[in-house]
């Protein structure tokens, strides 16, 4: 590797580490989470033309911290209101050198929360809040982002620069929400962690590198989260739910791509550190004693496959009471449906079929395959293996994907 | 990708300053190793995208005269 190269490596690594902290500071000053993420961009500019011929400072992320600020003097200055918000931060980019000794880290955490809490607001879309999420909090750059969400890349940086310009249009204050609004927003902020955890976990296509690397960066800023508020047994739970998905990620497919089922996959290959770490942030969650959410219930349903070395040591009696929890936080036919496989496999099949029976007029289940499917298994288990055929058939001509349907007609032949 | 970060310090692994790692979300295991000669030894298992990175997150943390030995986790 040429020195040039290891130079470009050593930058990407640091920017990494610090953007967000430098964001996150520069957008207390300047109180615009804009300015302050072009800013932190202009320093990385700056540290790409300077780094390799100078060499990586003592203290990179203090240097581009300084570096960021300077920008953003210039920058106000060109602007109207140059005398007020100068005065505001002038005295301290004064007081600070390129060769400050201390680090950026102390008394960052609010900072960086707010930060968390502006990239995710509400008043953006799904879209909007993951991209920028990635971008100010990730330090991912634009085509990473790009690649890993199969868009292009003028795509992505449409989408930041109209998330900023949105946040700024709706005068969205840089503050950690506090009262029952809290609650809202930290809602928004597990759903998009959740969302780009899923969209690397979920996803059967795209690029290979970036799809994980989209899980470990859901599950790093999950677990950053969770340090920055340890009160909230959501985030807990979050992290549980994403950490035990994660140590599964080796076994949830076969040699050939295709999906492996929860109770048929080898648990020689799930990483057991990651269920043990999951645990741990499930009894944080449970430490905290607070009504439990929806990512709690979900946590410890991952949890209870998460115990159980091997398939028949799974629980399916508290399998089932917390899918009964999980309806009644989130009421769902799906979530239904996923009770009356528990209660199957707890109390036999004649119970999950009266479930399935009493929940099959359910709209949002006309046209949904996994219904008949799991009808038709209950059938075949109590021996009604002509209804059973005819289920899985039904079952076949619903699904669209090829290999789902070449199982359950094989299964309908099998009958 | 997962480095094994080796450290053998004059002091327990306990008394250094590794929030840095926990609270950069890269910490997922650490512990200790059975004294050595030359001082205490640790262990710390970080979770980071290269190299590279290994590197800056144990320079950010503040370490009395170590021997610190970073190595890739092999992947099975």
């Amino acid at each position: 590797m040429g020195a040039t190269t290891s130079v470009h490596r050593t930058i990407d690594a640091v920017w990494r580490m610090e953007s967000a902290k430098v964001i996150a500071a520069l957008a207390r000053y300047t109180r615009d989470v804009g300015l302050a993420e072009e800013m932190a961009q202009d320093a990385l500019v700056a540290a790409l033309e300077q780094w390799p011929e100078e060499g990586v400072p003592k203290n990179p992320g203090a240097w581009l911290m300084t570096t960021a600020k300077r920008r953003a003097i210039d920058q106000i200055r060109r602007r109207e209101n140059f005398n007020r918000k100068v005065e505001e931060i002038g005295r301290d980019v004064q007081e600070a050198t390129p060769d400050a000794s201390e680090g950026i880290d102390d008394e960052i955490g609010d900072d960086l929360l707010s930060l968390i809490f502006t990239a995710c607001h509400p008043v953006l879309g799904t879209e909007a809040r993951v991209a920028l999420t990635l971008k100010m909090l990730g330090g991912l750059k634009t085509e990473e982002i790009a690649r890993a969400f199969l868009v292009s890349d003028s795509t992505v940086a449409q989408r930041i620069v109209r998330a900023k310009k949105a946040l700024a249009d709706a005068g969205v204050p840089f503050e950690v929400p506090e009262g029952p609004e809290l609650q809202t927003r930290l809602a928004s902020v597990l759903e998009v962690l959740y969302l780009i955890f899923n969209e690397g976990y979920s996803a059967t296509q795209g690029d290979d590198w970036m799809r994980p690397e989209l899980c470990a960066e859901a599950l790093r800023l999950g677990r950053v989260l969770a340090e920055l508020a340890p009160k909230e047994a959501e985030v807990h739970s979050l992290v549980a739910l994403m950490e035990i998905q994660a140590s599964r990620s080796k076994a949830r497919t076969g040699p050939g791509g295709e999906p492996v089922l929860l109770l048929e996959q080898d648990r020689g290959k799930w990483d057991w550190l990651l269920i043990g770490r999951g645990l741990k942030a499930l009894e944080r969650a449970e430490a905290l004693n607070q009504p439990p959410g929806p990512y709690y219930v979900q946590a410890a349903l991952a949890a209870c496959h998460g115990r159980a070395r091997r398939p028949e040591d799974t629980d399916w009696q508290r399998i089932a009471t917390l899918y009964e929890v999980l309806g009644q936080i989130s009421p769902s036919p799906i979530v239904e449906l996923n009770r009356a496989v528990a209660l199957s496999m707890a109390y036999g099949p004649a119970a999950g079929l009266a479930l399935v029976d009493e929940i099959s007029g359910a709209k949002a289940l006309q046209g949904y395959h996994l219904l008949p499917s799991v009808r038709g298994d209950f059938l075949l288990k109590l021996g009604r293996t002509k209804e059973a055929k005819a289920e899985f058939e039904k079952a076949a001509s619903l699904t669209r994907n090829e290999r789902e349907r070449t199982l359950l007609l094989e299964r309908a032949a099998g009958c | 990708m997962r480095f094994m970060v080796f450290v053998r310090s004059p002091d327990p692994l306990a008394a250094l300053h590794t929030d840095a790692l926990e609270r950069g979300g890269v910490l997922l295991d650490a512990g200790d190793l059975v004294p050595h000669a030359c001082g205490v030894s640790g262990y710390w298992l970080i979770d980071v995208r290269n190299r590279e990175e290994a590197v800056e997150r144990v320079k950010r943390i503040p370490l009395p005269a170590c021997v610190v030995e970073i190595r890739q986790v092999a992947v099975v």
